[in-house]
């Protein structure tokens, strides 16, 4: 970033820069200032009031809370899935490859209505997990549930490449070197996927912060414990508090920018260091 | 630490990568395996550091068998074409990690570690870049890391796998003089593997030419060179020339030339190659006794020599040679002339359909 511009093979970087700030500015930044303003309608002391409400923070735990968990647990299972699909030859592999992508493909309603209808308290997963004492349906339980559903083909695609990319020789070398399997897997290949990782847990989270469709049926939507943040917005516009609904979006907005910012930063300072870029 | 290969074999799938692959290697030797790409000589390396299991055959070390030993414990330094560097961790870190993973009771403390490292890396001579990461540095120091890395667990044998492969002629020139200088100064028994017939005859005391899974020829590099087992070796170290004729009784004959043969006395008539190294003709303006003439396609000066391409005037035949520049600026012959060759020494080898993998002493 020492020069903004480079001297390059394919002419039309000022064409492109511009264009690409124009785009930006059409489709992300517009309507999101568009929130900030309509915010600006209130005075401090009822924003404050909007966002701060007690039922509006619970929410925001809720939302957050749920959201880092089920990007955690897919950062753990979605590398499982990604080392399986890349290292191992077995029948069905393409198949199980493909299935990933599923929760991309499908209508967030269905997979909610699907979800709810498993786990609610007459429902196969539902009834078993609810004589072990486990409520999952109409709880923040639930709503991790769906969450990591959703969240899952990020970290498997964003890792999977790098896996596959990754030489073999490295592996041979820590072996050569005495190293232990565990060894090799936790002091070579881990640090070499942890940025993939990192960019599939950021993009699973970021996804899940702002899931609605799939999270409603499954939450049962109880204030002050299954109520999620894009819901409360939702509420508040269906009773035409326009002002109250984007000064909750606008608190969601830099808390998951600042969040996202702070992600990248840790992945810049990480490739960095290790000369990928 | 000798190494003994007995009857080695391994099948990749439908691909025979080795087959019944015999060599003993002397302690503080360094010798090369050479030989084409697909040729085996990287399986077999491979074999020997235990990162392949052979199908069947034995590999000792010192006499003691280690074919079911796993790479870990089986203490061979291994050094890849490709570096194999840990990027994530600094040079110093890369070199400790063989000491650092050993099983906590045989863990050198932390001031042995650093005194090891530094050393280690004193004798590639890049101490200095002990707190960079992998990718801040040039292929050559790369290369020299990955030497130091693997002698840091005190290995019983040095193995690499074209070692100087991914890097630029003039690094590699130096990289390997240094290698060289470095095993003498060391006396660790070591094995590369190489493509490059140049390399392989400037570094190691002995050389390996292998071939479609078999060992063609083993020998020092002038025994090689000098005096080629088959018609494989003989190509495949340096350029060489081919007259094809017919061997009658110990006496060849090509075109208008007739040569002894006396290996093939016992022969009554058969198909033959003679091979003639380009520097191993005389060129002249006027005819010799059984001298062949030709006419100068091409001449091009590079650098101390003067490569010549020529047809030879009664079969077309391309004919190629080398003559000092001086000798060829006495001659004055330019594209066009006429000239006359005489083969100074030759090898002649029966054109069997096995006599490029079959003829071996």
């Amino acid at each position: 970033m020492a020069t903004l511009r480079r001297h390059s093979v394919l002419p039309g970087f000022n064409l492109a820069l511009g264009f690409t700030l124009l785009y930006l500015s059409l489709i992300v930044l517009i309507p999101l200032s568009a929130a900030f303003i309509k915010t600006f309608t209130l005075t401090w002391d009822a924003f404050w009031a909007h966002v701060s409400a007690p039922r509006v923070v619970a929410s925001y735990q809720l939302t957050f809370g749920a959201s880092l968990a089920a990007a955690a647990i897919n950062a753990v299972f979605g590398l499982l899935v990604a080392w399986v699909l890349v290292r191992y030859r077995f029948p069905g592999r393409r198949l199980v490859d493909a299935l990933v992508d599923l929760p991309f493909a499908l209508p967030t309603a269905v997979a909610g209505i699907a979800l709810t209808a498993l786990y609610a308290g007459n429902g196969w997963l539902g009834e078993p997990l609810a004589k072990l004492g486990i409520k999952v349906a109409f709880t923040p339980l639930g709503v991790m549930v769906a969450l990591t559903f959703i969240g899952l083909p990020f970290v498997v695609r964003t890792v999977q490449p790098v896996l596959e990319d990754l030489e073999k020789e490295l592996e041979e070398a820590a072996q050569s070197l005495g190293a232990t399997a565990w060894q090799t897997f936790s002091r070579v290949i881990f640090p070499a996927l942890l940025p993939a990782l990192l960019t599939g847990f950021t993009l699973a989270f970021a996804r899940a912060v702002g899931e609605y469709g799939s999270v409603i049926f499954i939450a049962g939507n109880m204030p002050m414990l299954s109520e999620i943040t894009p819901l409360t917005i939702i509420t508040k516009l269906e009773q035409y508090d326009y002002a109250g609904a984007t000064a909750v979006a606008v608190v969601m907005l830099v808390t998951s920018f600042a969040l996202l910012l702070a992600i990248n930063l840790l992945q810049a300072w990480m490739r960095r260091r290790q000369g990928q870029r | 630490m000798s190494i003994q290969v007995r009857n080695v074999s391994k099948n990749f799938g439908n691909f025979s990568a080795l087959n019944g692959v015999s060599l003993d290697i002397e302690p503080g030797e360094l010798v090369a395996l050479l030989g084409p790409s697909g040729s085996g000589k990287t399986t077999l390396l491979r074999v020997i550091a235990g990162l392949e299991r052979p199908d069947s055959g034995q590999i000792y070390f010192s006499g003691e068998d280690t074919t079911e030993t796993r790479v870990q414990e089986r203490e061979v330094g291994f050094v890849f074409q490709h570096y194999a560097l840990f990027r994530h961790m600094t040079i110093f870190e890369n070199v400790a990690f063989g000491l650092r993973v050993r099983p906590r009771k045989e863990r050198p403390a932390e001031a042995e570690v650093q005194e090891r490292v530094h050393k280690l890396l004193n004798l590639v001579q890049l101490d200095w870049l002990a707190d960079r990461y992998p990718h801040q540095l040039s292929g050559g120091q790369r290369q020299r890391i990955a030497l130091a890395r693997a002698l840091a667990i005190e290995p019983k044998v040095l193995l690499l796998d074209e070692p100087f492969g991914a890097l630029d002629a003039k690094v590699r020139k130096e990289l390997r003089r240094w290698l060289r200088r470095l095993h003498d100064e060391i006396n660790l028994t070591s094995v590369f593997v190489t493509h490059d017939q140049e390399e392989a005859l400037e570094v190691a005391d002995r050389i390996v030419v292998v071939n479609q899974g078999k060992i063609e020829q083993v020998g020092t590099p002038e025994a090689v060179y000098d005096h080629p087992a088959t018609a494989f070796v003989y190509q495949f170290l340096g350029n060489v020339n081919q007259f094809h004729g017919r061997v009658r009784r110990g006496i060849a004959t090509f075109g208008s030339k007739t040569l002894a043969a006396p290996e093939h006395e016992t022969v009554e008539d058969a198909a033959a190659t003679a091979y003639v190294r380009p520097h191993d003709i005389d060129i002249a303006r006027a005819p010799g006794i059984a001298s062949m003439p030709a006419t100068v396609s091409h001449a091009l000066r590079v650098g101390p020599v003067v490569r010549l391409e020529l047809s030879r005037d009664d079969n077309g035949e391309l004919v190629e040679v080398e003559v000092p520049r001086e000798r060829f600026d006495d001659l004055g012959v330019a594209a066009g002339n006429v000239v006359h060759l005489t083969p100074r020494r030759a090898k002649v080898f029966l054109e069997t359909p096995h006599a490029a993998v079959g003829a071996r002493p």
